[in-house]
């Protein structure tokens, strides 16, 4: 019976154990989850952990990021250290924005059968994480649900792109006519077209330092539409109407004062944002 | 912290990048002894150290610090298999160094 009450109520740990499990009618409805919150307002977000640690958090249990509160995130990540602890296990892990503290609570029931020829938790390895944020003390960790090692590699660069797109839908809004898989692109383009540079005058303090025409090149590019890729030089040399030459010169000084960088090819550049 | 963070890069940023750590991920193309070459949108020197096995042809996240020379000099390195997307690499690369807030502070 003991056993039942544990596993019904996994979020609150340490109250099922002694008490008999929740048969006990005034029990059972204080740790049955869906009695007390409305999980309709429940969401799952992929982050990075700088976003995480970034988070704002305007009261005890309620945590922000980019104006959209959070409940339940998710991250890939790679583990740098493992503690064994009797109630849980903590993992510190790293996604090169940033690391933070993972804690897996022990089901010590499903314990589960080690096999050799898959991936495992281990320090170095690379992990998916479902968990939402806690804070203690003032020092905030994920309090995982899930922790699973990642066996194809490019779940990380989808989950960085996820997060990338989910960040903007929050911030830029949705992507404007996009359908479905065209979301990233979607909102890459939106942002080049309308970056809010619109005023002119914005402040440049890199390009101190660099040519005229390397100016000049700069200027066109971020007030031209243009794809994620950026634009070739030609077709910078054919707007400005000037020689590929200068224009390739102008690009070597603005590649070097490191506000562009190469896209496709050496000859197509776009700006580098700093946002 | 003590894990800084690594930007991720590619090879045509390691100008930019001299002297910091930085994250990569590319191909192995020639394994010579203590040094590595690897393609990663771009040919790129590794340095190596004793415990990194690198597999030819097998992808491998590199995190190292860029010399002078535009070396990296390995402190970390994860073999990625055979199997990766170079576009989705590249694609992150691009969108951290856009949407750098999410991602870095100031490097």
């Amino acid at each position: 019976m003991n056993y039942t009450g544990y596993e019904t109520s996994y979020t609150s740990y340490g109250a099922g154990g002694g008490a008999g499990g929740g048969f006990i009618p005034g029990d059972g409805s204080q740790t049955s989850p869906s009695g007390r919150k409305d999980y309709s307002q429940d969401t799952l977000r992929p982050v990075t952990i700088k976003q995480i640690l970034d988070a704002q958090q305007p009261t005890e249990d309620v945590f922000k990021i980019d104006g959209a509160n959070i409940s339940q995130l998710t991250f890939v990540a790679q583990i740098r250290n493992i503690s064994t602890q009797v109630t849980n296990i903590t993992y510190k892990v790293d996604d090169g924005t940033g690391s933070i503290e993972v804690k897996l609570w022990v089901d010590t029931d499903a314990a589960e059968q080690p096999n050799s020829n898959k991936p495992k938790l281990v320090e170095n390895a690379y992990c998916r994480v479902w968990g939402k944020l806690k804070s203690y003390n003032n020092k905030k960790h994920v309090g995982a649900h899930i922790i699973r090692p990642v066996e194809d590699y490019n779940e990380i660069s989808y989950h960085l792109l996820e997060a990338t797109a989910v960040h903007l839908y929050f911030t830029r809004g949705p992507p404007g006519g996009a359908t479905g898989g065209g979301a990233v692109n979607g909102g890459y383009g939106q942002q080049t077209q309308t970056g809010g540079y619109d005023g002119g005058s914005v402040a440049l303090p890199s390009l101190q330092g660099v040519s005229p025409m390397a100016k000049k090149v700069y200027e066109l590019m971020r007030t031209s539409p243009q794809t994620n890729e950026g634009l070739h030089q030609q077709e910078i040399a054919a707007r400005l109407g000037v020689d590929t030459s200068e224009v390739a010169r102008a690009g070597d000084d603005l590649l070097s004062a490191g506000v562009i960088y190469t896209t496709v090819d050496d000859q197509t550049w776009a700006i580098l944002e700093t946002d | 912290m003590e894990h800084p963070q690594t930007p991720r890069i590619l090879a045509t940023h390691l100008d930019a990048f001299q002297h910091k750590l930085v994250r990569m991920v590319g191909k192995v193309v020639q394994l010579r002894g203590e040094t590595a070459i690897i393609d990663a949108g771009g040919q790129v020197n590794i340095i190596l150290t004793r415990d990194s096995h690198l597999a030819v042809n097998h992808f491998v996240e590199i995190i190292g610090k860029v010399d002078g020379q535009l070396n990296v000099k390995v402190h970390a390195a994860t073999d990625f298999g055979t199997n990766i997307d170079v576009d989705g690499v590249k694609a992150v690369v691009e969108a951290t160094h856009r949407h750098r807030g999410i991602f870095y502070d100031d490097y």
